[in-house]
This record gives C-alpha cells, structure tokens and sequence, in this order.
C-alpha cells in the first residue's frame, strides 16, 4: 500500500538541514492534511449538487449557454461555482501531489510536482478568468 | 462535426486513455508493492484467513480512490475549457456543448457520476474513521455501504443520464 520510502522525507543535499527542517515539513503535511479534507467535505456537497442541477434535475442536452446565462445571473451559483473549482484544484492538486511522490522516484517528482502548480495555476487562472469575464459582461 | 467538436473529442479520447493508463501504473506498483507469493505455503496462509480478510476490500477501496481521483481532475481539466469558451462566445460554448447530449457522451457522464459518488462517498468514510476510531470491521463495512451506495445512485442517476439518448424520459 505505501511506497517503502518516501522521496519527501529523503535529505536533501541542495537545501540546509537545521532542526526547523523536519518540523516545517510536518507542520505542512498537517496543513495539508487539514486541506485535503475541509476541501473535500466542501467538494463532496458543491460537486455532487452541481452535478445533480446539471444531469439529473436538468437533462445535459438543455444545459446549453442560455441555461448557464440563467444560472449565472445569481451570485449563489457564481460563489457556489468558484468555491468549486478552489477546492477541486487544491485538493485534487494535493492528492495529484501525494501520488507523484510515491510513484516517481525524487527527481521526476520534483519536475512533475513543478509541473503540477503551474497546471493547478493556469486551471485557477482559467476558471477565474471565465467567471470574471461573466460578471463584467 | 466541427474542428472544434473533434479537437474536443480528441482530448476526450486522450483523458480517457490517460486514466486507464493510470489504472495500469495503480495496479502495476501496487502488484509489486504487495506482491502475491504463489506456491502451497502462501495458499495455506491465505486460506488460513477469515473470507473477509482474504477479500481484501481496503485496497481496492485504495485503488478506487486514487483512480476515480486522477479521472475527475482529468475531466475538470477539460470541462475547464468547454465551460471556458462561454467567456468567449456563448456560439462556441453551444457548439461544443451539442455533444455532451450525445449518446456516447451521456455513457461518459454516466461513469462520471459512478466515480464522483465513490469518490465522495469513500472520501467521508476516510474523513469519519480518521476523526473516529471505529475499528477496522466498521471501517471495512462503511468501504461496503459506500460501494452499495455508489451503485444505487450510480444506476438510478445513469438511468435518467442515459434515458432520452433510448427515447425514455423518466
């Protein structure tokens, strides 16, 4: 199930090694443990409701840009929609992190990790980007 | 079909490939993680454990996660982008957005909904029994109900998803 050893938790030659090093890295994994979970309690709530609007209360055929410029009329939904993509990148991009880390051996992993904030990035800038350009509209 | 439909659709496809890829890596590490000793010794000691155990519910209860995990975040990628075309135009939103009324496309939704209702479902059951100590038999029959669960509504919701693409509407 676990991976023997854990890249994170390897020394690291090209970084300084004081005694804050181990305790700054479990006060993130905390952090991050605290995060994937809020943000998946929040994600288990908004996504299943979005789903549920866009699929089953409404048939997808009928959810054409009419329907999204109804929706989007109410800042419910806008909030409710930014939220969503908020929590999903964050969580989705900790869990994306976690398994990189147990799958690739530490120096893929530093470049997929590297890869992986600026794609949580651009999928924040992106979904962000959409929702203003709605309110400006 | 427009350029824009098809390069959809091939980004469709590349997702689609790029989670049963993954499946294979999941299943792949895990193989050679756990590994699965053959041989009249290790058929002893397994048989030797409760049906329940030999099932080994927990890791594939693991394995779903992680892979209903990297599927919803490769489709949220994508939808990203489709729902991103609105702030352009809503013409090109409404191009793209013709297809997920497709027949294929509700098969597509379909599974959606199975992985986030697994996802989701087991995801509680992991925030409870790290909040709770429940023990292992309690955990492994939430694992069961959140599986039972994800079928139900999974079958329900895919039938009223699916419906108008056989000209049923519930």
């Amino acid at each position: 199930m676990r991976a023997p050893e854990s890249p994170a938790s390897a020394p690291r030659p090209d970084r300084p090694t004081g005694p804050s090093g181990p305790e700054r890295r479990r006060a993130t994994g905390v952090l991050t443990w605290v995060m994937v979970r809020v943000t998946g309690l929040v994600l288990a709530v908004l996504v299943l409701g979005h789903f549920a609007v866009t699929h089953i209360v409404t048939d997808v055929a009928d959810t054409d840009s009419a329907f999204v410029a109804e929706r989007w009329r109410s800042a419910i939904v806008l909030g409710w929609d930014w939220l969503m993509l908020a929590a999903a990148v964050l969580h989705g991009a900790a869990g994306l992190r976690g398994i990189v880390v147990e799958y690739a051996g530490p120096r893929l992993a530093r470049f997929l990790i590297a890869g992986l904030v600026v794609l949580a990035a651009a999928m924040l800038v992106l979904g962000t980007a959409t929702i203003v350009a709605v309110i400006l509209a | 079909m427009t350029p824009l439909q098809i390069a959809f659709l091939i980004a469709l496809v590349a997702i689609l490939v790029a989670i049963v890829a993954f499946a294979g890596v999941v299943l792949a590490a895990a193989a050679r993680n756990v590994g699965d000793p053959t041989g009249p010794t290790a058929l002893v000691r397994r048989l030797s454990r409760a049906p329940r155990d030999r099932l080994e519910l927990g890791r594939w209860g693991f394995w779903a996660h992680r892979v209903s995990g990297v599927a919803i975040f490769a489709f949220l990628i994508l939808h990203l982008f489709d729902v991103g075309l609105y702030g352009l135009s809503r013409d090109l939103y409404d191009e793209v957005h013709a297809l997920y009324g497709t027949a294929a496309l509700r098969v597509f939704e379909s599974g959606l909904l199975v992985a986030i209702l697994f996802h989701a479902l087991n995801g509680l059951r992991l925030l409870a029994i790290d909040l709770v100590d429940v023990g292992p038999r309690t955990a492994g029959r939430l694992l069961v109900l959140a599986a039972v669960v994800t079928l139900v509504l999974g079958a329900a919701g895919s039938a009223i998803i699916l419906g108008p693409a056989v000209g049923w509407t519930p």
